[in-house]
């Protein structure tokens, strides 16, 4: 049976191997042989005797205390809340001399004792971490950990991998005997895992970021929606607490509308309307028109000016008409600038490149001369002018445009004859109020692609 | 863990209050009617009580007992209120469904065990369901032999395939047709000055049938499954603890309302039938609605009987595999391809088929009906120890966990619906050796 020391007989490791290895997947711990071999299930010691150097019982393990947020790849394991008679007492790390399944051996036989006091970082693993949810980065998905592993790595033991798989639940339920035999064919490695605790948020703020919250970061806005849709609520606004507000947005605009609308009204009126500030237009006004009036109008109260005024302006279009659905975020450029100076409007603009497929192009009198696809500013030359640019081919750089109470379907029509990726919308005048992408009106043309929860069956 | 400090989980009022006092503002109004008229969360809580196992137990006691069940009835009523409260206050405060709430607070065995005995009665439930369809269908002569299987496949394959929510609504309508039983109450004239003395004087009698019939009542109205659901449906609205008011008046509302289509059933029943010993057959408990449909009561029974047996019959197993999935944590969506999510699929098939099964062996539909929520009623008291364990909780719900009397008044029900169920289990152990009561 492996056993683990934590002390000199593992000299020759580099203490600071937990953070070796920059990229994803590089330098984990789990994938060494001589980590998974040493490895200890910490649902396994949860109740597990302590000895002294004499191999005499003096308590027992009630739970381990991990510095579970810290820029370390693995958390190390500071000390034990351990059961002596009646107390329950806290027993630092340093006076650990090895765990092994079902024990733990103390290193002297005197016994530093005292009570727990939660330091920075700081988190009870069985209370708060197991059994509770948290994110495999790797996999993309909410789970539920089902045992901890442990591991001495150097001079530390530390937190290494998480266990989800079924098979380790019903270990669990087991008798004692087989319930501490770690099984670690199904380990996550603890650098893909993003955990959560109810007092995270409470935290010192300086607290710094592990690897995983940068790769939360690198994911896929629909992925880390999905993410939020599976989490439960503290879980979830610990999560958007983690992004920053413009990944959050993006995230937000792929969820489910029932579920943006659960999660805008759980969350802090500021902080959901900050979030609501940093969506796109059209998405923002699909969230706000699916809160109750009272509700909408104290988020929109709280948003910055300019963002108020814009989302303002397109509730108050017809939801199924074009302006109801039209994103406003335009780029215009003037006849008398050049390719170059429009290119460089465009490069201030990086943030919305999603909405931006063209160039609205305005004359003097502020009239609509053109929409000015972003390859055509590709293929001339930066000193050439605008207007020698739309001499050569004007007829098919004229505008395609909707009128602002056009329905989805003429929306659609007008993009299909014209061929273009988008259309602009206009008001009255004729002038340029917004813009509809191709992918807002299949958006709205494909019956719901949601996944159906339980309890909105009855709903 | 007491060296230990906990956060409580209560927040803010402000936005959430203001709302709350919106929804507040014309309650009567929104619960009943404008529920009645939209099809609301309201009266499907209350209809999804008023199942196939509901109606024959309502009936049941009727035809046995007359009014002699009707204050038992109160005292459920007043239990489930009270446990309906709690669910949605955990629901409310902490944001997570009641599965995932036993997992991070008691140990896994405990967990096994509430979901263990979830599962049990759901599955008891669901063979009533299937008892339900076949009993609708023999009404009208067509064999359940025939028809059990075929709704089984249908409703398993509606689910899956993502059109049951079209098929819901049709089996909502059907199921209307029991709102017929408080029309035939008034039309089948009962003797008012007795309903009203059994409705306020405590009367209980000691028979064995009686405890029987007691602890089947308990179970099918406070189903365990109906606290799940409570406390997952207000998590899914995003309601917080602002909104906690309007989401208890809701609970406490709905509750009422389906003990009073109970009380109905029971009513009518008793009216018509009353006194002629237990409950044999759909036709007999049909005779109710005879007052309100002539001679079409059969029928009107059969439709109102498939409806809610076909609600019910979907909802009961995905609110089983919802709670199991949520508290190991994996995919708990109803998604569309079976692999996505096979063990929320699989529980849900599982469950199915032993339903129909079992509701196809060759016995007594009506006592198959009764039986199943007597099952249903010995389970209730060990889920709601658990969801009580939860609200005592000062450290999950802060300020909002039970205060003393609540605290109180909650355990003594608990412990009342439990002894309930031991003597049950005592009295039939005791019957096996011969020993009579």
């Amino acid at each position: 049976m492996a056993s683990t020391t934590g002390g000199a007989a593992s000299a020759g490791e580099t203490p600071d191997v937990a953070r070796v290895g920059r990229g994803p997947g590089r330098g984990r711990l789990t994938l060494r042989r001589e980590v998974r071999a040493a490895i200890v299930s910490a649902a396994g010691l949860i109740g597990a005797p302590v000895v002294n150097q004499a191999g005499q019982r003096v308590g027992r393990v009630v739970d381990l205390v991990a510095r579970l947020h810290s820029a370390e790849r693995y958390p190390p394991i500071t000390g034990m809340l351990v059961r002596i008679g009646l107390r329950v007492s806290f027993l630092d790390a340093r006076s650990i001399a090895a765990i092994r399944h079902r024990r733990v051996m103390l290193r002297s036989a005197r016994l530093d004792l005292r009570d727990f006091r939660r330091r920075a970082g700081e988190v009870i693993l069985a209370k708060d971490v197991l059994d509770h949810q948290l994110i495999d980065t790797d996999g993309r998905q909410v789970l539920r950990a089902a045992d901890l592993y442990l591991a001495p790595v150097g001079p530390v033991i530390r937190l290494v991998g998480v266990d989800v798989s079924l098979g380790t639940l019903l270990r669990r339920l087991g008798p004692r005997m087989l319930r501490a035999r770690p099984t670690p064919d199904r380990v996550i490695d603890w650098d893909a895992v993003t955990p959560f605790s109810e007092d995270l948020t409470a935290g010192p703020s300086t607290v710094q970021l592990r690897d995983t919250d940068r790769a939360l970061r690198r994911m896929r806005p629909g992925d880390l929606a999905d993410l939020l849709e599976d989490l439960d609520r503290t879980e979830r606004q610990s999560l958007l607490d983690r992004l920053d507000p413009e990944t959050a947005a993006d995230a937000l605009e792929e969820m489910e509308p029932v579920e943006l609308e659960a999660l805008l009204r759980e969350a802090q009126p500021e902080r959901a309307a900050r979030l609501v500030a940093s969506m796109e237009p059209d998405e923002a006004v699909d969230a706000l028109r699916d809160l109750p009036g009272i509700e909408r109008d104290d988020l929109l109260e709280l948003m910055p000016e300019d963002a108020r005024s814009t989302l303002s302006r397109l509730l108050a279009y017809p939801e199924r008409e074009a302006g109801g659905f039209m994103t406003t975020v335009l780029a215009t450029g003037r006849v008398d600038e050049t390719v170059g100076q429009v290119r460089e409007t465009l490069r201030e603009r990086g943030e919305q490149r999603g909405e931006i497929d063209a160039v609205v192009i305005l004359d003097a009198d502020d009239a609509l001369v053109a929409d000015l696809p972003l390859w055509e500013l590709l293929a001339h030359s930066p000193d050439e002018s605008i207007e020698a640019l739309l001499g050569d081919a004007e007829h098919h750089l004229a505008p395609a445009t909707v009128d602002v109470t056009a329905t989805v379907d003429e929306v659609a029509q007008q993009l299909v004859r014209t061929r273009r990726p988008s259309v602009l919308v206009v008001d009255d005048d004729g002038s340029p109020i917004g813009r509809i992408l191709a992918d807002d009106v299949l958006d709205a043309l494909l019956p719901d692609r949601g996944r159906r929860r339980f309890p909105r069956l009855l709903q | 863990m007491n060296s230990t400090s906990e956060v409580p989980q209560t927040q803010r009022g402000g936005r959430r209050g203001r709302l709350a006092s919106v929804v507040r503002r014309s309650p009567w109004l929104r619960s009943t009617f404008v529920y009645a008229a939209a099809l609301g969360p309201g009266l499907i809580a209350a209809n999804a009580g008023n199942d196939a196992a509901g109606i024959a137990t309502y009936a049941s006691a009727g035809s046995e007992f007359t009014y002699q069940t009707l204050f038992f009835m109160v005292l459920v009523t007043i239990a489930l209120v009270t446990v309906q409260t709690m669910a949605v206050r955990l629901g409310a405060y902490t944001g997570k469904g009641i599965g995932a709430l036993i997992r991070e607070q008691f140990s896994l065995r405990l967990t096994a065990l509430a979901m263990l005995c979830l599962l049990t009665a759901n599955t008891g439930l669901v063979v009533a369901e299937f008892a339900g369809i076949g009993a609708a269908f023999e009404l009208v002569g067509i064999s359940r032999f025939w028809v059990v299987p075929i709704a089984a496949l249908a409703i398993w394959g509606m689910v899956l395939f993502g059109s049951y929510r079209y098929a819901e609504r049709v089996f909502l309508v059907l199921s209307l047709g029991f709102f017929a039983y408080p029309i035939a109450v008034v039309l089948v004239k009962p003797d008012w000055g007795q309903v009203a003395s059994s409705l306020l004087v405590p009367n209980f009698s000691a028979s064995s049938g009686f405890l029987l019939l007691g602890v089947a009542l308990i179970g099918t109205t406070v189903s365990p499954y109906m606290q799940f659901y409570a406390a997952a449906a207000v998590v899914d609205r995003g309601a917080g603890p602002g909104e906690y008011r309007a989401a208890r008046f809701d609970a406490a509302t709905g509750a009422i309302f389906a003990c009073v289509i109970a009380a109905c059933i029971i009513i009518a029943t008793g009216a018509t039938i009353g006194g002629s010993g237990p409950l044999e057959s759909a036709a007999e408990a049909a005779q109710a609605l005879r007052p309100v449909a002539g001679d079409g009561a059969q029928m009107l029974f059969a439709i109102g009987l498939l409806g809610a047996s076909a609600l019910a019959g979907a909802v009961v197993p995905l609110s089983s595999s919802y709670a199991i999935s949520e508290a190991i944590g994996v995919e708990r969506s109803v998604s569309r391809r079976f692999r996505e999510a096979p063990l929320f699929l699989g529980i849900f098939t599982v469950q199915i088929a032993v339903g129909a099964t079992i509701a196809l062996t060759p016995v007594n539909l009506i006592g198959l009906l009764i039986g199943t929520q007597v099952v249903q009623g010995l389970i209730t008291p060990i889920v709601l120890t658990f969801i009580l364990a939860l609200a005592n909780k000062k450290e999950l719900l802060g300020s909002a966990a039970n205060g003393p009397v609540f605290r109180i008044f909650a355990t003594l029900l608990v412990s009342g619906i439990s002894l309930m169920s031991v003597l049950l289990l005592l009295n039939t152990v005791l019957g096996f050796f011969g020993v009579a009561w």
